[in-house]
């Protein structure tokens, strides 16, 4: 472990403390006593304390210790936010001491429901050193875990209590309960923002990334001047592909200055964007970047070479293919190992917004919109193969790192008295075996990450618009229909209603795709794509920190994969088990000659 | 004490396949012995005597559930020799 002088210490003796303000927090719930009242709130100022030096120190080091690498900073501030939640959990245990002194029966909490939860917070606090000082992922990610399973305990005393209160008796003790059970729960949340810190500590990235912030917010701001220090650079997310994207926009009020770039402008967003070796074709005649049409601001893209050369050469060919499909590009820059990119801020929404948020009528049109473009792209840019695919190798490939966030993903191969089932490897060789002889008939250009939240429906316009296009190719199309598909299965939202949503989105998404499949004559497509979406939903569970949800995929990717092998051969009669989808289109895909939807 | 043994197949299958299941652990159960096996590890059953079953179902909130249980004593093993009687459990 880096050491910092006093620093580690003190953090220490933190975790120390809130651990034994948690247990004795724990005890006064079985027993309350004033003396352990005196106690626990006594040590709460000692913690208060305890967290401010951290801090000070914390700031201190960053602020005046140069020689700080990357990691070594990642690192402090992992611990400054590991501080500031550990006080808050201690504050969770005073505040549960206090709901108490509410309550006329101390015996209506129930140890055999508030047990599970304290064992489950310990867990979790004993595991903060150790993951802090061996950087290990494993244990950081079941520190974030832990707020699944203490919502899951809350979730069931709650509703216990509620269904008990419709009796109406002992209405103020109920009422307390819940409050004091919701303070454990509440410690849950803190407990997922240290997980969350640590692994930031690790990776210097957030495993669990909000989409697309900016997208959703109205700018006021209009392009960029002539300088760029006057451009207020905020990251907004790091990509999952290494590249750090933030948005760019004028500085409300700012003047023209020039030489301030640095101070000013953020570290990452020098006078360089877009500037000497920018895209001709995009910059201005003095070589700055062109502004922004309409007043928008602008993406800014930073991160591996390749990737980012990948993609403006992408965003050029798609914009050569399908003027308005993709952002324009203002400007670009590559020095020895990294390049960026300034390209345009779409104006809309992305895709999972309209799909979980939009009026119906809206995401009726969005899917129109994206299924009438779609068939469009594919009729044009349509190359006759035959071509091979590689769903299997982009599993096999991804399998280390679905393991590190779910060790229990993948399986031995059993035997139950004459009856099998093959392991996740053997899975994959067969299924690897078969895909050799299934060829693509044709390629299409694909977007090539076809997730959902990776497109801009503006309804003004009646647009959908691609983004983040590094990894478009000519390639099968079911490469992309698998992504969209699995983008919107995964998305972690259960309430009934939206629930259905989505799966109507998937089922027209998937009728249009079957129906260019028939007019195509691709005979094998239904075959390719259980094939693809095993790979989907097995890949897609190394961002799914909900365990239950994460092993639901893993069952399905799986038995996709043991219907392929059952199979064996004659593709063209093979049928999707479209029930992996749960989207309702089960008969339809059984019909011999599927319904040809998409004209 | 002697360690545990312990056999878990989890997966996601249609009625077909669940059936070819069933019935291979019927046939195990009908020739009182069951081998199971999963990766190096494998355990052997050995059904016996009377043998208490649960049959439990449920429906709720649009989801179905239905689970067997069979469990029994396995038979002490007795080992005679001409002078001593030692019983264990297997």
């Amino acid at each position: 472990m880096i050491t910092f002088e006093g620093l580690s210490e003190n953090f220490r003796f933190l975790v120390l403390e809130v651990s034994g303000q948690l247990r004795a927090t724990h005890e006064f719930m079985r027993a309350p006593t004033r003396e352990l009242f005196d106690r626990i709130t006594g040590r709460d100022d000692y913690i208060d304390n305890l967290k401010t030096i951290i801090e000070n120190k914390c700031f201190s080091r960053i602020h005046t210790d140069n020689s700080l690498d990357r990691r070594e900073i990642h690192r402090i501030r992992a611990i400054h936010t590991i501080a500031v939640n550990l006080e808050r959990i201690a504050d969770f245990c005073v505040n549960i001491l206090g709901q108490m002194a509410h309550l006329s029966d101390p015996g209506r909490l129930r140890a055999d429901e508030y047990d599970p939860i304290f064992t489950e917070i310990e867990a979790s606090l004993n595991r903060i050193i150790p993951a802090l000082e061996k950087e290990d992922l494993p244990a950081a990610l079941a520190i974030c875990r832990s707020e699944y399973e203490l919502d899951r305990l809350y979730e069931a005393v709650f509703h216990r209590i509620l269904a008990e209160m419709s009796d109406g008796r002992s209405v103020h003790d109920r009422i307390t309960t819940i409050f004091i059970f919701r303070y454990l729960e509440r410690i849950g949340d803190s407990l997922l923002n240290v997980g969350e810190a640590l692994i930031f500590s690790v990776l210097g990235e957030k495993i669990k990334i909000k989409q697309f912030e900016a997208l959703q917010k109205t700018l006021s701001t209009s392009g960029f001047g002539d300088s760029l220090s006057d451009i207020d650079f905020r990251s907004i997310w790091g990509t999952r592909s290494g590249c750090r994207i933030g948005r760019v926009e004028r500085v409300r009020g700012a003047r023209n200055s020039t030489g301030d770039a640095e101070g000013g402008g953020g570290p990452s967003c020098d006078t360089d964007v877009g500037g000497g070796n920018g895209n001709p074709a995009q910059t201005g005649p003095d070589g700055q970047p062109r502004p922004a049409p309409g007043g928008l601001g602008s993406i800014y893209k930073q991160g591996n070479k390749k990737k980012i050369i990948k993609e403006r050469d992408n965003i050029a060919r798609w914009s050569t293919l399908f003027p308005n499909l993709v952002p324009e590009i203002f400007g670009y820059h590559e020095d020895d190992d990294s390049a960026a990119l300034l390209v345009e801020f779409l104006q809309g929404c992305t895709m999972d917004e309209i799909v979980l948020t939009g009026d119906v009528e809206i995401l009726q049109n969005a899917m129109f919109v994206l299924l009438q473009t779609l068939h469009e792209i594919w009729e044009k840019t349509a190359t006759p193969g035959p071509v091979d695919t590689d769903f299997m190798r982009q599993m096999r490939s991804r399998m280390e790192s679905v393991l590190q966030v779910h060790p229990g993903l993948r399986r031995e191969g059993v035997d139950m008295c004459g009856a099998g089932a093959l392991s996740t490897e053997q899975l994959i060789d067969r299924c690897e075996a078969i895909e050799k002889t299934l060829p693509a008939p044709f390629t299409v250009f694909i977007h090539g990450d076809f997730n959902v939240n990776n497109l801009v429906y503006d309804h003004t316009r009646q647009a959908v618009r691609f983004i983040d296009l590094y990894r478009s190719r000519d390639c099968d199309y079911v490469q992309d229909i698998s992504v969209f598909l699995v983008s919107n299965y995964r998305l972690p939202v259960f309430e009934p209603a939206l629930r259905e949503r989505i799966r109507w989105v998937m089922r027209e998404f998937l009728l249009f795709a079957i129906g260019v499949a028939a007019e195509r004559g691709d005979a094998t497509f239904q075959a390719r794509l259980a094939l693809a979406l095993a790979r989907s939903l097995y890949t897609s569970t190394r961002f799914e920190l909900n365990h239950h949800f994460a092993k639901d995929m893993y069952l399905r990717s799986h038995y996709l994969m043991e219907r392929i092998v059952a199979h064996g051969g004659s593709w063209e009669s093979f049928r999707l088990p479209a029930e992996v989808l749960d989207c309702g289109c089960n008969a339809i895909m059984r019909e011999e000659t599927p319904c040809a939807l998409a004209s | 004490m002697s360690s545990e043994e312990k056999f878990v197949f989890e997966s996601l299958q249609d009625c077909e396949s669940i059936r070819a299941f069933l019935e291979a652990l019927t046939e195990g159960v009908g020739s009182k012995h069951l081998v199971l096996s999963s990766g190096g590890e494998r355990i052997e059953l050995y059904p016996q005597g009377l043998l208490q079953v649960e049959v439990k179902a449920r429906r709720k909130g649009g989801s179905s559930k239905v689970s067997l249980k069979l469990e029994w004593k396995d038979a002490p093993r007795v080992e005679t020799t001409d002078r001593t009687l030692s019983v264990s459990s297997n």
